[in-house]
């Protein structure tokens, strides 16, 4: 364990690649692991910032334990389709905001749904900032964030039939989306 | 009688009140005439005072008005062509639509069309309002040109047009203004001169109510993510804080 740990930080990341393995637990996930909260390492984004796959129904316990943990406060969440067929992705871009942060901490978090039933708790009670936010995921990937104080269509007409932004979605064939010559 | 000034003794031979037919002065009355009244056509003249104040409504929904605030500004400043922006579309004639026009927002925009009075004249600015511009490949909402919506009377093209750009639809508008006439007015009712279809669109109760936070499902957490969670944030922290310090 050691060795790979001062092995991790100057490993190319083709390597990291080959093998995920090799992904170097970050300072959050074996706290996580410490506490005994099950997740699954992915490798590290571009920026060097951890990521840790969730599952659904350990969303919340998760979500919890790291907020105290010093997640306060919820930068960004969003959703993306990860292919044709393929799951859909929740994500959850943690912070550690205190006074005079240089640098603060950060965690990804992803969550990993079947697109025929995608469905996971709302975080929007640990953290507010996800409000709109999971409002805009079920918008545009039809995520459906159970417990959810109001889970109504934000940027679409409310009569929108589909998920504009899943890989499998094809426009309507209305007269004003037709290509104009 | 060639010394006495003509005048001295035009009004001394008048009888009262009579005036001298042919004075050998020119006429005092018709050349002020010629200097302060201009003969010209009813046409030209409502013409001339609609285009020299066309007011815009205040319309804007993307980058296009920026650019359409930069010619409100002072160093375009399009006063001096007697626009001045409108906040209502009851005060307005001229509905420049600077910025994408989506589904959503399509049918209020052809709201506000029929609320201008007539006659209205409508600038389409900028490539989207045109084509679609760059979310005309495979945007699920942009409208492909606004003139599927409402009549277009002037197309100015750029991505987003600089503010001349404007001052030159409105020059060539106001050209158009200058041509019409009131003769013509019968004969150039709107008619369809843009397709329309029925949608067939089901009718859903509108979901922004006004509730918001009023609703009381934002006070406490539905009892399952209650549970999900052991116990409510404040606790949690309290207990799990402590160890924190020790990693």
């Amino acid at each position: 364990m050691a060795d790979t740990e001062s092995n991790a930080p100057e490993q190319p990341s083709a390597e990291e690649e080959t093998s995920a393995t090799l992904v170097e637990a970050g300072a959050a996930s074996s706290w996580l692991n410490e506490n005994g909260f099950d997740h699954e390492l992915m490798t590290r984004d571009h920026l060097g910032i951890e990521v840790i796959k969730v599952e659904p129904q350990f969303l919340i316990p998760i979500s919890t334990a790291l907020y105290a943990y010093g997640f306060n406060y919820l930068q960004c969440q969003g959703a993306y389709d990860d292919g044709p067929g393929k799951d859909l992705v929740s994500f959850y871009h943690l912070l550690k905001v205190d006074d005079s942060a240089d640098q603060p901490e950060e965690l990804r978090v992803k969550v990993f749904l079947p697109r025929s039933n995608p469905r996971l708790p709302s975080v929007y009670w640990i953290w507010k900032a996800a409000d709109w936010q999971e409002r805009e995921s079920y918008d545009m990937y039809g995520i459906i964030y159970e417990g959810h104080p109001n889970l109504k269509r934000l940027l679409m007409p409310e009569d929108w039939v589909g998920w504009p932004l899943r890989k499998d979605y094809i426009s309507p064939d209305f007269y004003e989306l037709q290509d104009a010559y | 009688m060639v010394m006495t000034p003509p005048s001295a003794t035009d009004r001394a031979s008048l009888a009262p009140g009579e005036m001298l037919a042919n004075p050998s002065a020119p006429p005092a009355v018709t050349h002020g005439l010629s200097e302060n009244v201009i003969l010209t056509t009813v046409d030209d003249l409502y013409n001339w005072c609609r285009l020299s104040s066309l007011f815009p409504l205040l319309y804007g929904t993307a980058c296009c008005f920026i650019e359409f605030a930069a010619l409100i500004g002072s160093r375009f400043d399009f006063d001096r062509f007697g626009l001045l922006p409108r906040a209502s579309p009851r005060q307005a004639d001229l509905l420049i639509t600077a910025g994408t026009v989506t589904m959503k927002m399509a049918p209020a925009l052809v709201r506000l069309y029929e609320q201008m009075p007539d006659p209205k004249y409508v600038i389409a600015m900028g490539a989207c309002t045109i084509t679609g511009g760059m979310f005309s490949t495979d945007s699920p909402s942009a409208v492909r040109g606004v003139d599927k919506l409402i009549p277009v009377d002037v197309y100015i093209p750029g991505c987003p047009p600089r503010p001349e750009a404007i001052i030159d639809a409105i020059i060539k508008l106001r050209k158009k203004v200058a041509t019409e006439s009131m003769q013509d007015r019968a004969y150039t009712l709107q008619t369809h001169r843009f397709y329309e279809r029925s949608h067939d669109l089901k009718n859903v109760p509108p979901i922004l109510t006004g509730q918001y936070l009023q609703t009381g499902n934002h006070d406490a957490p539905p009892k399952e993510l209650l549970e999900a969670m052991g116990m409510p944030m404040t606790e949690t922290v309290a207990e799990l804080a402590p160890e924190r310090e020790d990693t």
